[in-house]
């Protein structure tokens, strides 16, 4: 930790010193400077463990990587890359700066600022370093992690193939945010895989993560607008090369973005998993304390640290996927600093999508969230005008607003619908489990309505006769015979009792029975 | 997912007692659009309370028709307020997040579709404004479903209705 606070006050002087126009230039020369730092200084590198410490906390787990790198100048050993072309730029670099870096080394924090000052002179060199920078920072990934994030050489090679064109802006960590951010929609399968694979190995330190995230988050502050300030603090989440450490220097921001970390890939793991269930809780615990904090959607240390704690804490559980999923997270949202709150939200969102899709007509082949809402949109409006249209034809039909409840719910009624439906469509919007019974209405029972109300008496007769003829008729095609009254018995129980308590015994219950009385009831 | 059948005889029995109290109440005789507006009004509060006020859009509903001095909504005057205040807090919880640089790349322009018809989704639900965009989904589903019910109901009365006047289509 005290190389990365080191680190990162390098930093700060850093940019003190060159912080308008050699801003890009110092991010450059940053990631230049931790590849030929790798390169060209590994005995000093080996020997001031504890002072230029670019993020590379743990030497011990780094030599392998140094070797590596050592080999072929870029420790992209493991990597499938353009090792011929990276080589080239980077033996460049490492000549421009090694003149330097061998005074950096035993100067500190001053070494920074002496080759940075190199660096602006060459235009086609920066674009090249820029380039080297976005395998550099893979570079000192790697070396921070003791695995060498091979995954995130992966990575950043693929973004500096892409990013050739994109000149200052891609420098260092600008390099890589940009290309996150550029790319943060397109998932990369091919740079996901390989991540993967890398991955597994490099959350086993939790202080190169650390360092990674806090370098990450710090040089994507310093970046500023270069690329989406969502891209960045996405990135920053886990591939963060220790050559951003020093932005901001704040002691707290490596705890916060250690806490980021272990956030992502809880959420990482969340979301493709489905895994152990104090993940995702933590996760959106996290993810809604996180942008809570941040309203905005500028990257915020705070994130980013619990972020990294939480991906730590998680690495034991489950390291392989963590990794694949937090690479996944990382590509998909880079440009949004509540990465891992907005993974959670949008899974949930798309999960209820998906019942919308259900419920609304015409939506099942409708893919992409624009579409969807539209016919959402359409529906419910639909839905609110039908409303509207269906009281105005009840204030027609009701000039009074007296509502002959148990008249409009008497089973003969809903039987003569039932009828009416059946005859005009085969689909209706009728409750299913009216149109699929029809009673076998004994001609006994002739639709008796115990209705006091005298506007009732005239039409339950004419109901009565009017049913009868047609029971017969409708008999015959009719498959649960015993639902419909079941329904409207239960309906018209409910109903009528509630609004005719004190009444005479409600007309359903009379149904089956009594027709003679009910007859003699309602006829005045 | 509900049971639609229980759901539908309560919202009934609840619009008619909304109804009833109209009926009782007002002996004057009302004009058409009065007319529709009370059973307009009646029936999205009796689908409102359906849903015992477990849902955003129904303690909207309720709150704005009681904030309207409707008789019928009575004593949920008391839980409007309190639903109001939970709505602001929404609404400040997350506050609208400006990019700095728009960029008129292929998922902006996606994004800036997507966000104007959530906008639009919110404004049609009731209380749905200050809507956290995580439950939009899920309030719209459960308006949805209730307005469905609301509907079939209704349209059985009209055709009751209509059918007891005139019974022979």
């Amino acid at each position: 930790m005290g190389d990365r606070e080191n680190f990162e006050v390098d930093r700060d002087r850093d940019r003190v010193n060159y912080s308008t126009s050699m801003a890009s230039d110092w991010r450059f020369g940053v990631g230049n400077f931790a590849n030929s730092m790798v390169d060209s200084y590994v005995t000093n590198f080996w020997d001031h463990p504890n002072s230029q410490n670019l993020g590379f906390c743990d030497i011990n787990g780094g030599s392998s990587n140094m070797n590596v790198i050592g080999k072929d100048g870029f420790g992209y050993g493991r990597g499938s890359h353009d090792h011929r072309t990276l080589e080239m730029g980077w033996n460049h670099a490492s000549s421009v700066l090694k003149g330097d870096n061998n005074a950096f080394l035993p100067n500190g924090p001053a070494m920074l600022p002496q080759s940075l000052s190199q660096f602006p002179s060459d235009s086609g060199f920066i674009e090249r370093a820029a380039r080297l920078s976005c395998f550099g920072a893979g570079n000192s990934v790697d070396m921070v992690n003791s695995f060498g994030i091979p995954q995130s050489m992966n990575l950043y090679a693929r973004i500096g193939g892409t990013m050739q064109g994109t000149g200052d802006a891609l420098l260092g960590h600008g390099l890589r945010s940009a290309a996150l951010g550029g790319q943060s929609h397109k998932s990369d399968p091919n740079v996901v895989e390989d991540a993967k694979d890398d991955k597994e190995m490099t959350l086993q330190d939790d202080k190169r993560s650390e360092n990674l995230a806090v370098s990450h988050d710090e040089g994507k502050q310093a970046l500023g607008g270069s690329a989406n300030e969502s891209d960045r603090a996405e990135s920053s989440g886990r591939d963060d090369s220790p050559m951003l450490e020093c932005t901001s220097g704040e002691p707290s921001n490596k705890g916060l973005s250690s806490k980021k970390r272990k956030r992502i890939g809880l959420d990482a793991d969340k979301d493709k998993v489905d895994g152990s269930p104090e993940q995702p809780g933590a996760a959106v615990k996290e993810n809604s304390g996180s942008r809570q904090q941040k309203g905005e959607q500028q990257p915020t240390p705070s994130t980013k640290g619990s972020g990294k704690n939480a991906k730590q804490g998680s690495q034991a559980s489950d390291s392989p996927k963590e990794e694949y999923i937090h690479v996944r997270a990382r590509r998909g949202q880079a440009t949004n600093s509540h990465s891992l709150a907005e993974r959670v939200r949008r899974e949930k969102i798309s999960e209820r999508m998906k019942f919308l899709q259900d419920l609304v007509p015409g939506c099942s082949k409708v893919t992409g969230k624009a579409v969807m809402l539209d016919e959402i949109i359409n529906y419910v409006q639909s839905l609110q005008r039908q409303v509207e249209f269906l009281s105005m034809k009840l204030a027609t039909v009701n000039p009074r607003m007296d509502f002959n409840i148990e008249g409009l719910l008497a089973k003969e009624v809903s039987l003569l619908i039932l009828q009416q439906r059946a005859g005009t469509s085969s689909a209706h919007g009728f409750p299913p489990e009216l149109s699929m019974a029809f009673p076998p209405l004994h001609p006994s029972r002739p639709g008796l309505i115990h209705s006091t109300l005298p506007s009732m008496a005239n039409s339950s007769d004419i109901l009565r006769r009017t049913l009868q003829p047609n029971l017969a008729h409708l008999s015959g095609g009719f498959k649960d015979p015993n639902q419909l009254p079941e329904v409207w018995d239960d309906e018209l129980h409910n109903v009528v009792q509630m609004t005719f308590p004190t009444s005479a015994p409600p007309s359903c219950q009379d149904l089956d029975g009594s027709a003679p009385s009910g007859q003699t009831k309602t006829e005045p | 997912m509900r049971n639609q059948r229980s759901v539908k005889q309560e919202f009934l029995r609840k619009w008619i007692t909304g109804l009833r109290r109209y009926s009782c109440d007002e002996k004057k005789n009302m004009s058409f659009l009065e007319r529709k507006k009370a059973i307009k009004l009646s029936a999205d509060i009796a689908m409102a309370s359906t849903r015992d006020k477990t849902t955003r859009w129904s303690q909207a509903l309720i709150a704005n028709a009681s904030s309207s001095g409707d008789t019928l909504t009575g004593s949920s005057k008391n839980n409007s307020s309190r639903s109001r205040k939970k709505m602001l807090m929404m609404r400040r919880r997350r506050p609208k997040v400006k990019s700095a640089k728009k960029e008129m790349s292929a998922s902006c322009i996606a994004k800036r579709l997507v966000e104007k018809r959530t906008r639009k989704l919110k404004n049609l639900l009731p209380g749905g404004e200050s809507i956290d965009e995580g439950c939009l989904v899920e309030e719209t589903l459960d308006y949805i479903e209730s307005l469905r019910a609301q509907i079939e109901v209704m349209r059985y009365l009209v055709t009751a209705s209509q059918l007891i006047i005139n019974p022979y289509p």
